[in-house]
């Protein structure tokens, strides 16, 4: 016996208003976990390029401190080298101002050239031409001089005249 | 009274809240602070690369200096690096001198970056002049030589004795020190 004349239709628990409800809910918790994920990603990221950049820092200060230390030895290098080269050409203007001085009058037979003094050796035809004509020029440039005269064969003196700067006037110039 | 509203209704309602909540909850417990520190960490980076930046230019800047000093310098460093070779000397130098003799090597002191040794040298010379020139032909030798005191000049018939000490300065390294003293004996 048939009560409808409607064939019986099958019931479905996902209505269209659940399936819209659940395509809603999942688009939505997609969209949470995906910018989630994405964060963490972006953090991990940037932890890890940080700390490439740091040991990068580390190794270009290492690097820059190994160059610095080159320049400063040529620095060095340079200053020294420029200061023995003046201290020859100071060296061979004070030998030849040294030579200059003697008089023709006066013959030198030797020359010791100190750190701090000159020691001279020579002959002289007088004390008088020795006194004036270089005892004079030596004491303007020493701070003790010191001469001893003994005579020679022909007549005239044979001298040795011993000139020291101060230690502090030295050690000043130097 | 009849209930309007069916189950279902209900039902949906409850899920929508429930999903509500949980976005909320997500949001500003887990994504509001997750976005703060990735602004953080972001800031941080930036900040790091400027200072990589910094030191690069940094880096490239002494580089530059370092080879113009190496360039301008080229001389003086190869002059440093040399080690004194006392018959390769008097062949140099023999041309101002009548007689040249380079007697001892001896290592006098170590200072900072360099080693400095002592020559004692005996020369004969015609006149001051040939003394002069060595001097001027030892600022453009292969070492790095001061002339040093004490110096004697004494007169030896038509010639002039003269003996005086060098100083060579070169790189302190304990490997040139032990080769350069070995060759020079």
């Amino acid at each position: 016996m048939i009560y409808s004349y409607i064939k019986p239709r099958r019931k479905s628990i996902f209505t269209e208003d659940i399936q819209l409800l659940i395509t809603f809910f999942t688009i939505t918790l997609l969209m949470l976990f995906l910018t989630y994920a994405f964060l963490l990603y972006k953090d991990y990221s940037f932890t890890v390029q940080k700390k490439e950049n740091l040991a990068k820092q580390e190794a270009i200060l290492s690097h820059v401190d190994k160059i610095e230390q080159k320049i400063a030895k040529i620095q060095e290098q340079k200053n020294l080298s420029e200061e023995v080269f003046t201290k020859n050409i100071v060296l061979k203007d004070s030998i030849s101002n040294l030579f200059d001085l003697v008089p023709v009058r006066i013959t030198l037979s030797r020359a010791e050239l100190l750190e701090n003094g000159l020691i001279l050796y020579g002959i002289t035809p007088n004390k008088d031409i020795y006194n004036f004509m270089l005892q004079a020029p030596l004491r303007s440039i020493f701070n003790r001089t010191y001469s001893s005269f003994y005579p020679a064969q022909n007549g005239w003196l044979h001298f040795v005249s011993t000139n020291y700067i101060d230690k502090e006037e030295y050690i000043g110039e130097k | 009274m009849k209930n309007s509203i069916s189950r279902q209704y209900i039902y949906l309602i409850s899920i929508s809240l429930l999903l509500l909540v949980f976005v909320l909850v997500f949001a500003f417990g887990v994504l509001i602070p997750e976005g703060k520190k990735y602004r953080l960490r972001h800031s941080e980076l930036i900040k790091v690369s400027k200072k990589l930046h910094e030191y690069e230019d940094l880096e490239y800047d002494t580089t530059e200096k370092l080879k113009d000093l190496q360039q301008k310098n080229r001389t003086i460093i190869t002059a440093f690096s040399m080690l004194f070779n006392p018959t390769r000397f008097e062949e140099q130098n023999k041309k101002w001198f009548s007689n040249l003799t380079v007697s001892k090597v001896n290592l006098s002191k170590k200072e900072g970056y360099f080693a400095i040794y002592e020559v004692n040298t005996s020369s004969e010379i015609n006149s001051p002049k040939s003394f002069y020139n060595f001097l001027d032909a030892v600022n453009k030798s292969d070492w790095i030589i001061g002339v040093s005191f004490p110096i004697d000049f004494k007169r030896k018939g038509d010639l002039i004795h003269a003996s005086f000490r060098m100083k060579v300065y070169c790189n302190n390294r304990d490997t040139n020190v032990s080769t350069s003293v070995s060759e020079a004996k």
